[in-house]
């Protein structure tokens, strides 16, 4: 029953993105090139979220964020996020980032009521057109609601290195470590702070899609379309 | 038969002039990423295809016929990006 469930708010915010396209997180890089709006979407044990982001200058996005958070108090969060590019290193072979990103809205809980939350989070990612490892690391603060400090470490491998016209299969590895107080209904609670989830992720020109199961038997689907 | 030899010369002029830009460019490794420097040129009037490769690190740029690109608005562009240009050559007249 919970699996069944599970599958569908996950189809339900797949549909609600393609309509109302709100913006999202950061499992893409969060600043595109300047007039690129990046569409994606992602479903894994902390929640569902759905994003919208548009590059306006090479350094800085503006999105907007909303996900539906699964863990502790099931609550949404939504509103405006500022994404920047910190530095970036372009060598003939790879390409290095720091990302950071603020952002501030409200949560709604099941009752309807609504309060504050602020979150900021940084982004280190290094790529080849072999290798890829990032490192993401995010906090959030809603008085009453949560505060948690979420990581995320990512390695893959490219099965072979091809066009970008052609299909790209990638094998990765994903750690998030989630630290969670929760201040609401569930004052107290203890959630499972580690998973891990190997995927295999999928980009074909302007299209990123990735999946997998975590250790702990969670799905993982998220996906990136690029105009 | 004249009139014909007429367009058929403005039509030979106007393949004369057309241009291949071909800029060398790092930290292009991300397939999806990449597709942001072709979308940019498309954007462009003058540009006829462009190309993205990612593995000779080039990105080649065909302009319209009697259309240019000067190398401030290719750099600017894939510079926008989020790339880094480290060469750019020229070929006209294809």
């Amino acid at each position: 029953m919970k699996k069944t469930w599970s599958a569908i708010r996950i189809a339900f915010f797949v549909f609600a993105a393609g309509l109302l396209h709100h913006p999202g997180s950061a499992f893409a890089k969060p600043v595109s090139y300047v007039g690129g709006l990046m569409l994606m979407q992602e479903n894994d044990a902390g929640g569902h979220t759905v994003g919208l982001d548009y590059t306006v200058t090479p350094r800085m996005a503006v999105a907007f964020h909303a996900q539906y958070h699964i863990r502790g108090d099931n609550f949404t969060m939504l509103g405006p996020q500022m994404n920047f590019l910190i530095n970036r290193w372009n060598a003939p072979r790879s390409q290095g980032n720091i990302f950071a990103n603020v952002g501030g809205g409200t949560t709604i809980d099941r009752n309807g009521d609504m309060r504050p939350a602020t979150w900021t989070g940084l982004l280190a990612d290094f790529e080849t057109r072999r290798l890829f490892v990032s490192y993401e690391v995010r906090a959030m603060y809603a008085p009453k609601v949560e505060r948690s400090l979420w990581q995320r470490a990512r390695a893959g491998v490219a099965f072979s290195p091809v066009d970008y016209t052609k299909v790209s299969p990638w094998a990765m590895v994903q750690v998030d470590y989630r630290d969670e107080k929760h201040l609401g209904l569930h004052v107290g609670a203890r959630e499972p702070k580690m998973e891990i989830t190997p995927l295999i992720r999928v980009m074909y020109r302007a299209f990123l899609i990735e999946g997998g199961v975590s250790h702990r038997g969670k799905l993982m689907f998220n996906w990136v379309k690029q105009f | 038969m004249r009139v014909i030899a007429f367009i058929s010369v403005l039509l030979a002029a106007g393949a004369v002039n057309a241009e291949t830009i071909t800029a060398s460019v790092n930290g292009m490794v991300c397939a999806i990423c990449v597709t942001g420097i072709e979308k940019s040129f498309q954007k462009n009037p003058a540009v006829d295809k462009v190309k993205v490769d990612l593995e000779t690190g080039k990105v080649t740029v065909d302009t319209k016929a009697g259309a240019t690109l000067d190398d401030a608005t290719v750099t600017k562009t894939i510079v926008n990006a989020g790339y880094a240009v480290t060469e750019i050559t020229r070929a006209s007249g294809r």
